[in-house]
């Protein structure tokens, strides 16, 4: 214990006495280069955690709700523009990214206790899950979707009369995108609640 | 003096006469409303205001009529649901999705006249009525049902009905939830069918087929591919479950086509439109 505490007094001794072997020049542009290399490789972790390949590594995703995604039109449309499994449900923001990803670890946690590890595990979790992520949605405004989509983007006289008079009536109620889309992407769950479409 | 009498005996028997006659409007003064009906598939009014299954469902709450929507698309809609892409599981090989219907209307002060026409689409299913290749009806509604404005014939059509795949019972007709004939909660309802015949009835909390007065005629022909039918109905109506019509007023106005022997649900509907008599509506029936 004794050994211990004077290893880490000792450390903490060198942090604090200034060099006399490095030049100030080199300590500033050492610990740079070593900040360039060690944020340039969180980031490249995170963002290979936003791929979606990394998404569908996992058979509970590729089996069920990427299935799912792949008839949908933000997987295959005429323009050729896909929006990944990150781009609806990571934020682009750091911030709103980095606590995102710090509430991802608890589906670390789902996997290796293999929560929704069959199909049936997840149809039963499937309401509750999919809830968690229209709350969660809902809260920020659809962050996600108005990354592409903004109702002042929008014109009207392009869409059909449906959606013209529906994004005219959201606009007015001051609703969001997941107020109206849920199940744009995905199923929507057996034994949805009529309030979760209010 | 017996000149004069003689004189104006002959003057009223022939007032009489043109009345009796129902001098036919001219439809070329009648501007023809284009009307697409659809094949609605399983889509009662049950399913219609369940937010979870119907996007439009928060619209109907809004005060939004179905037709402020799907107007434009009602064909489209069709041919969704004839093919069996939604809510349609028994589906009937080549029958149309949809039909463009041309919808006239006018009024003579007693009468109004309903005259509609559009081409036969092409068919051949198994004949459910044997006995009409067509049929076509049409639904009135005085502003008294709540949501008859939105909905149309919708509030009339429920999922425990014949025919539908969730009905039980085979007497099980059209019904108004809350409907009551005596207290003016009711659809009024006429029908021509191309056996001849005509009905003149109501939709209160059972279809009735009966009991109308304001029917006069209804006459229906294919000249061609092209069925026009007439109705001539007494602006007053004056039967039970018949609606008394005035000028300067409008109703709810829906109707559906039985088209290739068919009946119950397998109908082409129109969404909820307004008929105004001398005022401005979807379908204005303007005095000649």
């Amino acid at each position: 214990m004794a050994d211990d505490t004077s290893v880490i007094s000792r450390c903490w001794g060198v942090l604090r006495r200034p060099s006399a072997k490095y030049s100030l020049l080199t300590l500033v542009v050492g610990g740079f280069a070593a900040g360039i290399v060690f944020w340039g490789g969180f980031h490249t972790v995170v963002e290979a955690t936003n791929t979606e390949t990394f998404c569908i590594g996992c058979h509970e995703m590729r089996n069920n709700v990427y299935e799912e995604y792949k008839k949908t039109i933000h997987y295959n449309n005429r323009t050729g523009v896909r929006a990944v499994c990150s781009d609806c449900h990571v934020p682009k923001e750091w911030g709103p990214k980095m606590l995102r990803k710090i509430q991802a670890t608890r589906e670390v946690y789902g996997k290796l206790t293999g929560s929704i590890d069959t199909r049936e595990k997840f149809e039963a979790k499937r309401l509750s899950l999919a809830e968690n992520e229209w709350k969660r949605m809902k809260a920020n405004d659809s962050l996600e979707c108005r990354n592409c989509h903004s109702m002042v983007s929008m014109d009207p006289e392009k869409q059909k009369q449906r959606a013209r008079k529906q994004h005219e009536l959201a606009q007015r109620d001051k609703q969001t995108c997941i107020d109206c889309h849920k199940g744009i992407a995905h199923q929507k769950p057996q034994g949805m609640k009529e309030d979760d479409d209010e | 003096m017996q000149k004069l009498i003689t004189a104006s005996t002959v003057g009223l028997l022939l007032a009489l006469g043109a009345g009796g006659a129902m001098a036919a409007p001219d439809w070329s003064k009648a501007p023809g409303k284009k009307i697409t009906v659809f094949y609605p598939g399983v889509s009662p009014i049950e399913w219609i205001t369940k937010g979870t299954e119907h996007g439009g469902a928060k619209g109907l709450k809004k005060g939004e009529s179905c037709a402020a929507c799907h107007d434009e698309e009602a064909a489209d809609m069709g041919k969704k649901m004839v093919t069996g892409q939604k809510i349609e599981p028994k589906v009937i090989k080549g029958k149309a999705g949809s039909i463009p219907v041309t919808v006239q209307a006018a009024h003579d002060g007693a009468n109004l006249y309903l005259r509609f026409s559009w081409k036969q689409p092409a068919g051949g299913a198994e004949k459910m009525d044997k006995d009409n290749q067509v049929k076509l009806a049409v639904m009135f509604e005085d502003n008294k049902i709540e949501r008859a404005n939105l909905s149309g014939c919708w509030e009339t059509c429920h999922q425990d009905a014949r025919s539908m795949p969730e009905g039980k019972d085979d007497k099980k007709t059209k019904y108004v939830t809350g409907g009551d004939v005596k207290g003016g909660k009711f659809y009024d309802l006429i029908q021509w069918t191309s056996k001849g015949a005509k009905h003149d009835g109501y939709v209160a909390d059972k279809r009735v087929m009966e009991g109308g007065k304001g029917l006069v005629e209804a006459k229906g022909e294919k000249k061609g591919d092209e069925w026009v039918v007439v109705f001539t109905r007494k602006l007053a109506g004056g039967g039970e479950g018949d609606i008394a019509m005035a000028a300067g007023k409008t109703y709810n106005i829906g109707f559906a086509i039985h088209d290739d022997h068919t009946s119950g649900r397998f109908h082409h509907v129109s969404l909820g439109y307004t008929l105004g008599i001398d005022a401005k509506a979807d379908i204005t029936a303007t005095k000649q």
